[in-house]
């Protein structure tokens, strides 16, 4: 009980928890659309995704400082392709968090004439751009890893051990494509916030791919993906090791 | 900007934000409405606020186990009225919590046939009763700080002669009437001077217990309001809201401010 105050009292930790219903709520819509009998909870499951996706607009309002904070301390890392990644992710993150902020004031009457369609796909593409640079950092960082790996004389040992212990693998595939998928399991297992942060981001680029419609997949991916990225997101919180960091 | 992203990172402090538009918004409705505004600025405005009012509802549905677990920790304590006071008030927002998640849960859409008006009661009178508990411990942490500030000043200062004077002059004046009252009344109004004096030192003295009385006596306007028991109107509780919210907001920037237990 205590754990789960402490992670409630933390903003972010209560965004991750309405971010998760509300895309589960969107994967169950998807799933029950067909069913007749179930009008009524579908209904309901509409109006809970409407009232999450409102909210948490009006909860993100001061998010813009955050991020502009977070990329002013990203300019001074000492990896220039780290910081590079970070920096554009993180202004990215603010020009969407303008946008959002943006569309929150047409839907509340505060600014009316604005157009909600233009808003609404500049904010996608801010969101867009800054999964990218964040996938970006990924791969480097796991380049990085599977080269410090290569060069570590004691798993050297363990590769040539693998590939001598399947010769019908290496015979069908090929070998240099086998180790290499050794190498990045190896250094993912080992590495498991920078797994985490992969897939995250990976679930997370469905979303403004299909509204962007340069990949349409369904609402039901859509909200499957979401509900997978929140899901890591509260976990990465619970358990702070599992952070990937800077 | 540091301490921004600091003080946005606990969601008590942005519910508290939002609160402190939202009796705003219902501040400047009222004043509009006053002063003859277009009524689609008044709609706007209203709206506004019942927007606030349900994110906050939304904010605030794991409010009940915090309140419970505050309970848990109140029964410790090692002053019996305190101990009684805090407890209770913690179950009854504990309980203003539930009805508000019920409510949210009616506004939303998740449960039909929902008597709205009947848990809004409801919710209201829980949030007087915690509010009531508050701020007898308020008058009670102040009685105790009242007394031990007399018995600091009687044991350093000797009680003077003008003070013992008024006693004498009542216990030999009895034979006339009239005269103890004459007397009486410029000794009271001394004896009054200097009770709020004593109660004016005692509070600059403790700007936590200074800030939860008068954060606790602003806030029991909005449920006496809503409940009819003493309507003061919408200005009033917008503005109540509104101060009390941002002394809320003083105590979470600056924890030092903040009354403990």
């Amino acid at each position: 009980m205590d754990a789960v105050v402490k992670f409630t009292n933390q903003s972010q930790g209560r965004d991750r928890i309405f971010r998760a219903t509300q895309y589960a709520c969107a994967l169950s819509i998807y799933l029950l659309r067909n069913n007749s009998e179930r009008k009524d909870l579908v209904a309901k499951l509409i109006s809970l995704e409407a009232t999450m996706s409102a909210g948490r607009k009006l909860f993100r309002l001061g998010n813009t400082i955050n991020s502009i904070e977070a990329a002013k301390r990203t300019m001074r890392l000492s990896d220039r392709v780290l910081g590079l990644c970070l920096t554009a992710a993180n202004i990215n993150r603010a020009l969407y968090f303008i946008c959002d902020n943006a569309l929150w004031a047409r839907s509340v009457g505060l600014i009316r004439d604005i157009d909600k369609e233009r808003w609404s796909l500049n904010a996608s593409r801010c969101y867009f751009l800054s999964l990218v640079m964040h996938l970006t950092r990924d791969v480097y960082v796991v380049l990085q890893l599977m080269a410090q790996k290569v060069r570590d004389k004691h798993f050297r040992q363990k590769m040539d051990q693998h590939v001598s212990e399947n010769p019908e693998v290496v015979d069908v595939v090929v070998p240099q494509l086998d180790a290499f998928l050794f190498v990045l399991l190896e250094s993912l297992k080992s590495h498991p916030a920078v797994a985490l942060d992969t897939l995250k981001n990976i679930c997370d680029l469905f979303i403004p791919l299909d509204r962007l419609g340069i990949y349409q997949s369904n609402a039901g991916v859509v909200g499957f993906c979401g509900l997978m990225s929140s899901l890591i997101g509260i976990l990465t919180l619970t358990h702070p090791e599992l952070r990937i960091k800077p | 900007m540091d301490s921004w992203v600091r003080f946005n990172a606990q969601s008590q402090a942005k519910e508290r934000v939002i609160r402190a538009a939202q009796y705003a918004c219902t501040l400047l409705g009222y004043t509009l409405k006053k002063g003859g505004a277009a009524a689609e600025l008044h709609k706007t405005i209203s709206q506004l606020e019942a927007h606030m009012s349900l994110t906050r509802k939304l904010l605030r549905l794991g409010n009940s186990v915090e309140a419970l677990e505050a309970a848990k920790r109140a029964i410790h304590l090692s002053d019996s009225v305190l101990r009684l006071c805090l407890t209770i008030s913690h179950l009854n927002k504990a309980m203003y919590f539930a009805c508000d998640n019920v409510l949210w849960a009616g506004k939303t859409g998740l449960i039909s046939k929902l008597d709205q008006q009947k848990w809004t009661q409801r919710s209201f009178r829980y949030y007087l009763f915690a509010l009531i508990l508050n701020l007898t411990r308020d008058v009670y942490e102040l009685r105790l700080l009242i007394e031990s500030e007399e018995r600091y000043r009687a044991s350093r200062s000797p009680p003077s002669p003008s003070t013992t004077l008024p006693a004498d002059s009542l216990s030999s004046s009895s034979s006339s009437p009239a005269a103890p009252a004459t007397i009486a009344l410029p000794v009271m109004s001394a004896w009054l001077c200097r009770r709020l004096h004593l109660l004016g030192m005692v509070l600059y003295n403790n700007p936590p217990l200074l800030l939860d009385l008068l954060k606790n006596s602003c806030d029991i306007f909005i449920p006496l309001d809503r409940l009819g028991i003493y309507p003061t109107g919408s200005g009033f509780v917008g503005a109540c809201g509104l101060a009390s919210s941002v002394l809320s907001i003083l105590t979470i920037i600056n924890p030092w401010l903040k009354l403990k237990p």
